[in-house]
């Protein structure tokens, strides 16, 4: 199942219009919430006549008493308990799978907006988990139908049931519920709304400002120590939190409040129905029977509004999450899709001119009028301490950033009129920050490509190093990986990733530091079995072992921002 | 299942946290127990004025206290509600706050190489989302626990005063229904236990895949990935529904039995009043309590995701709370008086990383005062370790590191003052003296002066505009990476430390800046131990000791320049 592509477009409606392919099983989930609501009623409204028909009858006497059927509204009660069990079931069951449904699609909406901007669009700004808030964002934007709209919309057609039932015995009746109903579903959650909102937004903004905080600390974590500030700091933090707290207690206070109002209102409406139902009772224009009724009636429609404050809570949060979610990952016009003759050509050079490069946000640049030429077949070394600038040539070739000025040209196209998908076809890449996916180490291997055979497979993992490892493991491929799987150690991990891009066969492969983590014999075991395999191919290692050097053709030092020819005796210091 | 420790470990935290705010929460459910009886009082007033305006002809002026009573009834109930939901939350988040206290407290315990392993959104959520989520668990689950045993007994002691039928209906049903929630609840828990690796790898698919995006990316794979992410997420659907039915079970359960003794009491009742053997206001009062008699229960069960929720939370905490304390030295106060260390000693030190791998190997050497000791060696070699062990981030595996006065005596490590420039340092959001001051919060301007003169900072600090007064932007965005390098190095100086220990002073400088740091280095070296970490051959050049870590051992390297400062 594909998002169709013009879901893509729209701002915060094209959630909404997510909604549209289910809004069947959508409607029949409020259909069931409002069945179960109107059989509930039904069941308190029509005891309550049973059981005062019944007094009446019983104390006129044996022949008034035999005249009174109660089969028919024993067999009532027993209809609308019946309907209430099941329709409850039913309504929690579809409105569940709908909701689930509609955080299903919303997930693949975001994730499609969010693609293209990785990884720079995803990074946070001072480490706190952005992508673990675009989770908790897309959750609380699909709970809206079934913490928000249900609610609303069960008590909007509910009431109107209810005060057209109240209006066939007793038309003040049904004006005076009306008018409570207006009272405790509309007023009261209006009159708390807006501070629902300003809470609810001031306390996502501490939220991300604790934790952008939070995280500045954890990295900063040994000069709090050594500075003797760790306490003041973790004091300063409790009390930052603490604010923040106070800003969830006013929101809790504000729903109980509204919850406490509403009862309020449940019961004076009551009283008031009681008084006007005895009024009319005297009047004749009511059986007694009717009023103990009406009463209980109250008593029970009033059930759909007690939700009311809770939902308009999850109304804000849902409003809030839209909004982030919304800036988060704006309409991108995606790059046109680059054809033949635009693609890069044979032989595929790497020219570096003049660039320069700084991430965003930082003051140091990472390159500064660099150049740099790899041709084809060349297999190079890439060196200088770590932090400086070699994967960052891997973010500017396929275009995850922008270079402030220069050009990088390869195979003889501009990489800045590339996609990073059209690059991929070219280029292989085992990155430091690789990611291994929740599943089998088959499925990982077979992420980077798809129609490989069983025998490349076996190929690589030899060529990488592992059908050693992999033998040992009782479910060999087939085993767990991931967050929840096994957690290989960092030496095994980067060889999968090498494995990976190696099962790729592209003209480029571009290795970041791939023996890390590995013992020496290991180190010049996997290197000897990659340029055997990979004569042809254009190889670039970047590096910080020595080791790892001697194999390639020629050496390149990454050192004050440019790249500087290296290798000879100066490499060894 | 893997999951049971955790589970089991989660469920020890839950009774120790409580016990934490057994005040709030006991006031909580005391307050919620009045409220619950003023509800009971109210009904019952009710049933009678009903009752007496319906079938005694009782006039509506005679009956004016009885709605007096009534309001003050639901007055008094309400507002026992609010005060018992208040309290509720304060306890929830009385729990939340020492959660948080207790867990930053062991995170600098464990110190910043053992915490540089967990990854740091991880901690950031755990912190935030994870303590948030015991609120609700303190707030309502636990009262409405309580609850669900003080509301119903009490509405069965009325009803038993009041009618023998309902009574036996009510209570008959009642207790079924927790039966039936564990019968089915324990389903719903095998169910998921059955299907726990498939949820849990579901329910992360998408943070998963977000995590995955760049890799992705470079294999070309974003295309096909859009449509895993839409069969990820519908299998997710599927499978979580699934349990849900079985959860859902649950309360299908307890609607059953209370719509069933709603209908029974109505029908029992409407037959025995007909005969005339029993009376409208015990009716229509126990058909009002009926509804009541389950509410507890399905507030109850409303909120048993709030336990799961909270469970999910402290595991989470649990494996934060399981990080070694490795960074003991700091729980100390610095006690001795500056000035009196000579030497540090590393005599066969082996040190591991804190998930176990060797690093460094029968280290021994020394860093003696007025001296400054260069490290160098790859990168990856074990400097930053070695730096790690001296400054007490990482406790030695075998071997010692030892302090010794000028005199040779042997002396305490904690009694040792440290200070530490990272290649990264901290800068807070402030003026450059708040900076300064971080580590002294009482230093005056003289001794800011002192400290910046000595790192070669007081220079471009008062060609700032307002000299130290200056604002240095988010993280120092306002200074150059060799001005944060110098501030830093200031405020390390103006704690007068024994030993200053520097990490790749000069990296990502360029050669102007570099000067700079190195000629303040070599300043001050005076009365102090000095080490630097660092690749750059200007600084080796500077140093007194050389010092080259390869292999996973420190070998002395003699100097070659015959200088000391």
């Amino acid at each position: 199942m594909s998002m169709p592509q013009d879901s893509l477009a729209g701002g915060a409606q094209g959630f909404f219009r997510l909604s549209v392919g289910l809004r069947w099983r959508l409607a029949l989930g409020v259909g069931f919430a409002c069945a179960a609501a109107l059989a509930s009623f039904g069941l308190l409204f029509l005891s309550g006549w049973l059981l005062a028909g019944a007094a009446v009858a019983g104390l006129g006497g044996q022949a008034v008493a035999r005249a009174f059927n109660i089969v028919l509204p024993a067999t009532g009660v027993r209809f609308f308990a019946m309907v209430r069990i099941i329709a409850r079931y039913l309504e929690r069951v579809v409105a569940h799978d709908g909701a689930l449904r509609l955080g299903g699609h919303l997930r693949a909406w975001v994730y499609a907006r969010l693609a293209p901007l990785a990884p720079a669009g995803l990074m946070g700004q001072q480490g706190g988990d952005l992508l673990g808030r675009f989770v908790s964002d897309t959750d609380k934007v699909a709970a809206y139908y079934t913490d928000v709209a249900l609610p609303f919309l069960r008590a909007l057609l509910c009431g109107v049931v209810f005060v057209g039932v109240f209006a066939c015995f007793m038309l003040p009746a049904a004006a005076l519920l009306a008018a409570g109903l207006l009272l405790g579903g509309v007023l009261v959650p209006l009159l708390v709304g807006p501070a629902m909102d300003r809470l609810v937004r001031r306390e996502a903004e501490r939220q991300s400002h604790i934790q952008a905080e939070l995280a500045q600390t954890l990295q900063n974590m040994g000069e709090y120590l050594l500075l003797d500030a760790a306490s003041s700091r973790a004091g300063q933090w409790q009390a930052q939190q603490a604010e923040m707290d106070r800003a969830c207690w006013k929101l809790d206070v504000l729903e109980s409040a509204a919850r406490g109002l509403i009862t309020l209102i449940t019961f004076a409406t009551a009283l008031g129905v009681l008084v006007l139902a005895v009024s009319a009772c005297r009047a004749g224009q009511l059986s007694i029977a009717e009023v103990p009724m009406l009463v209980l009636g109250v008593l029970a429609a009033f059930d759909v509004a007690a939700p009311l404050p809770l939902a308009r809570q999850a109304a804000a949060q849902a409003k809030l999450a839209t909004i982030r979610l919304d800036a988060a990952c704006p309409p991108s016009t995606p790059r046109p899709v680059v054809q033949g003759a635009d693609l890069p050509h044979a032989p595929y050079d790497l020219v570096v001119r003049d660039l320069s490069f700084a991430y965003p946000k930082t003051v140091s640049p990472v390159l500064q009028n660099a150049n740099l030429i790899i041709r084809q077949g060349e297999h190079v070394g890439l060196v200088g301490p770590s932090g400086i600038g070699k994967s960052s040539l891997i973010n500017l070739l396929f275009g995850f950033y922008a270079p402030d000025s220069g050009s990088i040209s390869f195979g003889g196209v501009d990489v800045g009129t590339l996609r990073a998908e059209d690059m991929a076809a070219f280029v292989s890449v085992a990155a430091q920050d690789f990611h291994l996916f929740a599943g089998t180490l088959r499925d990982n291997l077979l992420l980077a490509a798809p129609h490989a055979t069983e025998q490349e497979l076996a190929d690589v993992l030899e060529t990488a190093q592992l059908t050693q490892f992999i033998q040992s493991l009782p479910q060999g491929l087939q085993t767990w990986v991931g967050n929840d799987g096994l957690r290989l150690s960092g030496g095994q991990a980067r060889r999968v990733a090498v494995a990976q891009a190696l099962l790729r066969g592209t003209p480029w492969l571009v290795l970041d530091e791939p023996t890390e983590g590995l013992d020496a014999a290991l180190e010049q075991g996997l290197m000897a079995a990659l340029v055997q395999r990979c004569e042809q191919t254009t190889i670039v290692c970047m590096t910080h072992r020595q080791a790892v050097l001697p194999f390639m053709h020629r050496v390149i030092r990454v050192e004050d921002a440019c790249f500087r020819p290296g290798g000879g005796s100066d490499m060894k210091s | 299942m893997d999951a049971t420790p955790a589970r089991a470990h989660g469920a020890d935290m839950t009774k120790g946290l409580a016990r934490q705010v057994r005040g709030w929460l006991l006031g909580s459910v005391v307050v919620g127990g009045v409220s619950a009886v003023l509800l009971v009082c109210q009904f019952i007033l009710l049933a009678h004025l009903v009752d007496d305006l319906a079938f005694h002809d009782r006039g509506l002026d005679t009956e004016f206290s009885v709605f007096g009573l009534i309001l003050a009834c639901l007055v008094g109930q309400v507002g026992a509600r609010f005060v018992s939901d208040i309290l509720g939350t304060q306890a929830g988040l009385r729990v939340a706050g020492h959660v948080r206290g207790k867990l930053l407290a062991h995170l600098f315990a464990a110190g910043p190489v053992v915490c540089a392993g967990v990854p740091a959104g991880e901690v950031v959520t755990t912190f935030t989302e994870g303590a948030r989520a015991l609120v609700p668990y303190f707030a309502r689950y636990v009262p409405s626990a309580a609850m669900m045993v003080v509301l119903p007994l009490l509405i069965l002691a009325v009803v038993a005063g009041v009618d023998g039928w309902s009574f036996l209906v009510l209570a008959c049903t009642g207790p079924l229904v927790p039966v039936f929630m564990v019968f089915v609840g324990y389903g719903a828990q095998t169910i998921m236990d059955r299907r726990w690796r498939e949820l849990s790898l579901l329910g992360g698919s998408f943070l998963d895949a977000l995590r995955g995006l760049k890799t992705l990316r470079l294999f070309g794979r974003t295309q096909d990935s859009l449509d895993r992410i839409a069969r990820l997420a519908d299998a997710h659907g599927r499978t979580t529904l699934s349990v849900m039915k079985v959860a859902f079970l649950t309360s299908a359960a307890l609607e059953f039995f209370s719509s069933l003794s709603i209908a029974l009491v109505a029908v029992v009742f409407g037959t025995r009043l007909l005969a005339g053997t029993a009376d409208f206001r015990s009716a229509f009062l126990v058909l009002l309590l009926a509804p009541e008699y389950f509410m507890p229960l399905r507030t109850f069960s409303a909120s048993y995701h709030a336990r799961q929720n909270a469970q999910a939370a402290m595991e989470h905490m649990g494996k934060l709370f399981a990080l070694p304390a490795q960074a003991e030295r700091y729980t100390l106060p610095a006690l001795l008086p500056a000035g009196g260390v000579g030497t540090l000693v590393c005599s066969g030190l082996e040190v591991h990383t804190p998930d176990g791998a060797p690093v460094l190997q029968h280290v021994t050497c020394h860093f003696a005062r007025n001296q400054l000791t260069v490290l160098t060696g790859a990168s990856g070699a074990g400097k930053t370790t070695l730096l790690n062990t001296l400054l007490g981030f990482l406790q030695p595996v075998a071997g010692s590191l030892g302090a010794y006065d000028t005199s040779g005596q042997s002396m305490p490590l904690h009694g040792v003052r440290m200070a530490c420039v990272p290649q990264y340092p901290l800068m807070v959001f402030g003026t450059v003296a708040d900076n300064l001051r971080l580590g002294v919060p009482g230093a005056d301007m003289q001794q800011l002066r002192q400290a910046a003169t000595l790192a070669d900072a007081l220079g471009f600090i008062e060609a700032l505009p307002e000299g130290f007064e200056t604002h240095i932007g988010e993280r120092g965005s306002r200074l150059s990476g060799g001005q944060v390098r110098r501030l830093a190095l200031a405020r390390a100086l103006l704690q007068n430390p024994d030993v200053l220990v520097l990490d790749e002073p000069t990296a990502g400088l360029d050669a102007v800046s570099a000067l700079h740091v190195a000629n303040a280095l070599r300043r001050c070296v005076a009365g102090r131990i000095v080490v630097v970490a660092t690749h750059r051959q200007a600084l080796a050049d500077r140093a007194d000791a050389l010092l080259h870590v390869a292999g996973g051992t420190v070998e002395s390297v003699p100097v070659q320049k015959e200088t000391v400062a």
